[in-house]
């Protein structure tokens, strides 16, 4: 797509259909991504899934029974299709012993089964179909419009809409019992918090969104939209309140970016929509700034390094202290390439055919040392260790000690100085 | 014209049986997936096979069942390869990363289905059908082959029975006393993912979890033994295919899947309410004389 | 001339790891002789972390085990695991004799399915721990200390000359510890080593020949007598871990350990 036929498109959209059909994906979007953040921290994701496809016999009966897609009666419906459905698997674990997960696995594919079996029952014309269930209808959403001050408004939009605000308002008014019962059950409950009646506000909650939802993306990959952005912004901030806003804005995102995508590519709006979720989450996973794969990876090398340069003015300090300077010449080729750098660096000084220290280099390798002496004299009076096992472990542990953590060892050791083979401990540099 | 409905009628048995085939190895695999505590394993590896049915149709251009179902089951283990990784590589916890598999999969899947027919595939109708199900558009030969899959599965799951029983009661002990646990695992949900591809022509991407679920859960009911249960959770599974293609076949306007999952749902409920000892009838009454089975002390250790 | 003995087990400076954060630290620990040996320390010292550890269930992040000499891979016959209790769901479709022939299933391999000669030995491992009438029970109908037996049982059925046992005593009635207490003297008297975890210090004067201390470290090793002395508890139910612990949390937010 060049950048000028997306110009275009958005052009186009902004003035009109494509507008309607982005703003009533976001706004429903925004509201899967509000409910699915609580979801994912009180760890009930697959809860979710359950109730995004069991309440399809409950939208399938209301329909039935004469409700209007999208309609109060079909939000009625929806709501208790999902209390039936957590009803039922509390009921099984509890009289049957099932496992929640084989639990759930039995109630939600049975109501789901039911719900298409009910929508093939349906009469012709009711708005309800296997497809509509499956992936819902994004594209002719915005050409069902009601009046609102004179003008025409997609009525998904506006359901979408209202959803979104009594959500937000809902999510707002009770934030704090959300926020205690999600991170500390048992203790939520003994500070007189009504904890289930919170849990049960959330699955309704869930059941209105997956509601709001359906028309325009089917039942199935309403899970998508519950859960991808909330996983994608808890890989990015570990605050509660900032991972909602995250979520939602990820999901508004997404929506508007799949819709486009979809159009470009002649394909299932709802379907590209999961698709751009995915790749989100995937962005996150890989580019968190702190623990991120690509922080990760880089973490990683950058220790390797380190290490491998505080190895390396370790030896020739301790070469120095040996008096043998010959000691420290480096024996690998990767060695020689640290000391390059370090003498790149000016902390190492080339005499003749060896090295010494300078004296940036000289206050490292004392800290190394100091570190590592000063944990073997630590292992040696607190555990039970011979003589000779008390170099490796300080071998890797030596880098690891920071400034405090010495000052730590040496507080927690009567004498001082001396490391239990006897040589002197370098004092802090 | 009777000889044309005798072989409508020949092929509808063959394509009834080779489900029902289907649906007793399902019910044998589930069996070990279920006691291994991962019902819901087989359900990102359902959702990831609707990519693989397009992929697989998008890179041959065939719409026969073995290629279609060939690339369902490389989407499967894909599907729950990414399982794997976001588990390894990320923070995010197993249920989340399971719901996130499912729905970015299929919302994949939907999109290169959807998108077929514009794309110039003229002749891609009918891998829809992948979704919930269709047992109309099955032939013979097609049935052959889901049963030669579920004879496959059936005796790769006789073969390591003692080894997923362990690995499945004490994962510890198993790998304590050298068994590869983490290989048996793979070996457990690399048969479910089998199951999940060959009940996809029959009870569809979205609800073929139940077959590997449902039956086991039911057969639990019944037995305290593991062969037992394995065997009747075939059985149910057997009969709750062998229901749902006839239903179907009676009023073909239905997709199958769902009709399947139904019958599987009553076996269940009649197991949960009427099954001697564990249903709940039998715990009420037991409860009613007071005679629930106890776990104190006193319980065996009185007559020593 | 005779082969050199080798020690049954030796731990030469284990230091165990979950995820990156060590919990065990540079262990060395040496048990040449059959006998009782328990694992004492206070909660959370890290002592079911060293048994697991040395039957290969948790990687080790440095050192080595031992097991007569051998890398665990080679002698893992000789090697019998009784884990926790709670470890596994009790209400799992087998029944008292199935659980105890999982004991065979090592020796047996893949495939072979236990016949007469595993039934007979496993009837006799369940006569050892006084269960042998409640064989074909479902095991979530025994109570709590029937159920450690039956555990036993399976370890008995392994064969193996060193056991280990990861807190057979936890939520046991005092019969069935007696009970327990006297098959692992039998084992003992029988010329295997048995390995304890155990946190009771008042039975552990009276039941171990040897003990080693643990707190994140060994703290003292040896015999029972000459090991449980004032000092020594005190150093390790009351002293210097946390700059273990605060250690560990640097290497874990730091990067990785070796």
């Amino acid at each position: 797509m060049t950048s000028s036929t997306l110009v275009g498109d958005l052009a186009f959209g902004l003035g009109g259909i494509h507008a309607w059909a982005m703003a009533t994906a976001a706004v429903i979007a925004a509201s899967c991504a509000l409910v699915g953040t609580l979801l994912v921290v009180r760890r009930m994701s697959l809860v979710g899934d359950a109730i995004s496809h069991a309440v399809l016999p409950g939208i399938a009966v209301a329909v039935l029974a004469g409700g209007r897609p999208g309609g109060p009666l079909v939000f009625l419906g929806a709501v208790a299709a999902a209390m039936l459905t957590v009803w039922l698997t509390q009921g099984l674990r509890a009289a049957g012993g099932l496992t929640e997960d084989a639990g759930a696995g039995v109630v939600f594919t049975t109501l789901f089964a039911i719900g298409v079996v009910l929508v093939g029952l349906a009469p012709p014309g009711t708005h309800l179909d296997a497809a509509c269930v499956l992936y819902g209808e994004l594209a002719f959403l915005p050409f069902d419009t009601i009046s609102i001050a004179g003008q025409p408004v997609p009525r998904a939009f506006v359901a979408g809409a209202t959803v979104l605000a009594g959500l937000v308002a809902a999510a707002v008014a009770t934030w704090k019992l959300q926020v205690f019962t999600a991170f500390d059950p048992a203790g939520a409950r003994m500070a007189g918090i009504p904890v289930a009646a919170v849990t049960t506000g959330l699955l309704a909650a869930t059941a209105v969104a997956t509601v709001a939802s359906f028309d325009a993306v089917g039942a199935v990959l309403v899970v998508a939209m519950l859960v991808a952005p909330a996983a994608a912004a808890e890989l990015l901030t570990r605050r509660l309140h900032r991972m909602v806003v995250v979520a939602m804005a990820l999901g508004a995102v997404a929506a508007c970016v799949g819709y486009l995508a979809a159009w470009r590519l002649h394909t299932s709006a709802a379907g590209m929509i999961a698709v751009v979720l995915g790749l989100e989450y995937a962005a996150a996973a890989a580019l968190t700034p702190d623990d991120g794969l690509a922080a990760r990876l880089i973490g990683r090398v950058r220790l390797a390094w380190r290490v491998a340069r505080e190895d390396r003015l370790a030896t020739v300090w301790r070469a120095e202290e040996a008096g043998n300077r010959a000691a420290a010449r480096p024996q690998t080729p990767h060695e020689a390439v640290v000391v390059r750098w370090l003498e790149f660096t000016g902390h190492l000084l080339r005499d003749g055919s060896s090295w010494r220290l300078s004296p940036a280099g000289r206050r490292e390798a004392e800290n190394v040392v100091r570190s590592h002496r000063l944990w073997e004299a630590w292992l040696g009076r607190h555990a039970d260790l011979p003589l000779d096992h008390l170099h490796p472990p300080a071998e890797w542990v030596e880098h690891h000690l920071g400034a405090e953590m010495r000052e730590r060892l040496e507080a927690d050791m009567d004498e001082r100085a001396a490391d239990p083979h006897g040589r002197e401990i370098p004092p802090e540099a | 014209m009777t000889a044309a409905a005798g072989i409508l009628a020949h092929n509808t048995v063959v394509v009834a049986l080779g489900v029902a085939a289907v649906g007793f190895a399902a019910g044998v695999v589930g069996s070990l997936c279920v006691l291994r505590k991962r019902a819901l394993a087989g359900d990102a590896a359902a959702h990831a096979t609707l990519v693989g049915v397009a992929g697989a149709f998008l890179a041959t251009g065939r719409r026969d069942l073995a290629t279609l179902l060939a690339g369902a089951l490389v989407a499967a283990c894909a599907g729950l390869g990414m399982l794997v990784l976001v588990r390894r590589f990320t923070r995010t916890r197993d249920d989340a990363a399971t719901a996130l598999v499912i729905g970015v999969s299929f919302g994949l899947g939907i999109t290169l289905v959807s998108g077929l027919p514009a794309w110039g595939y003229a002749n891609s109708a009918g891998l829809e059908q992948f979704l919930l199900g269709h047992t109309a558009a099955l032939t013979a030969r097609d049935a052959w082959l889901l049963a030669a899959v579920a004879a496959v599965a059936v005796a790769a799951v006789a073969a390591i029975l003692k080894e997923a029983t362990l690995v499945a009661f004490d994962a510890a002990f198993a790998a304590a006393t050298g068994w590869p646990v983490s290989g048996i695992d793979y070996a457990i949900v690399g048969l479910v993912a089998l199951m999940v591809v060959a009940g996809l022509p029959a009870v569809g991407a979205v609800l073929v979890t139940a077959l590997v679920v449902i039956p086991p859960v039911a057969a639990r009911f019944w037995t305290d033994r593991v062969g037992t249960m394995v065997v009747l959770s075939g059985l149910i599974g057997l009969a709750a295919a062998a229901v749902g293609v006839a239903a179907s076949a009676a009023r073909p306007g239905l997709a199958t899947g769902p009709l399947v999952v139904i019958a599987a749902a009553g076996a269940f409920a009649v197991s949960f309410l009427c099954a001697p000892h564990r249903g709940w009838i039998a715990r009420r009454a037991e409860a009613a004389r007071g005679l629930t089975v106890r776990r104190g002390d006193d319980e065996g250790e009185a007559g020593r | 001339m005779t082969p050199p003995t080798r020690p049954l087990v030796e731990f030469h400076d284990v230091t165990v790891a979950y995820g990156r954060r060590p919990v065990v630290w540079n262990v060395d620990l040496v048990i040449d002789s059959p006998c009782l040996f328990g694992i004492i320390g206070p909660n959370g010292a890290g002592k079911s972390t060293l048994l697991k550890a040395a039957l290969g269930l948790v990687p080790l992040v440095g050192g080595e085990v031992r097991f007569f000499g051998e890398p665990l891979g080679r002698v893992r016959s000789r090697v019998g695991y009784v884990p926790q209790r709670e470890t596994v769901d009790w209400d799992f479709p087998v029944n008292v004799m199935d659980v105890v022939l999982m004991g065979t299933y090592g020796r047996l391999g893949w495939f072979r399915r236990p016949g007469d000669r595993e039934r007979r030995l496993a009837r006799e491992c369940l006569d050892r721990v006084g269960l042998a009438d409640v064989a074909s029970r479902q095991i979530g109908r025994l109570s709590g200390g029937q159920q450690q037996r039956v555990f036993l049982a399976r370890a008995l059925a392994q064969q193996a000359d060193v056991y280990f046992l990861d807190e057979p005593m936890a939520g046991v009635d005092v019969r069935s510890q007696e009970r327990i207490f006297h098959v692992l003297d039998d084992l003992k008297a029988a010329g295997r080593l048995v390995v304890v975890v155990h946190h009771d210090l008042r039975t552990a004067a009276e039941w171990f020949d040897r003990v080693a201390l643990v707190d994140r470290r060994v703290v003292a090793a040896g015999r029972t007598i000459d090991t449980l002395t004032p000092e020594n508890l005190q150093r390790t139910y009351a002293g210097h871990v946390d700059v273990l612990d605060d250690l560990a949390q640097a290497i874990a937010a730091r990067g990785r350990t070796p």
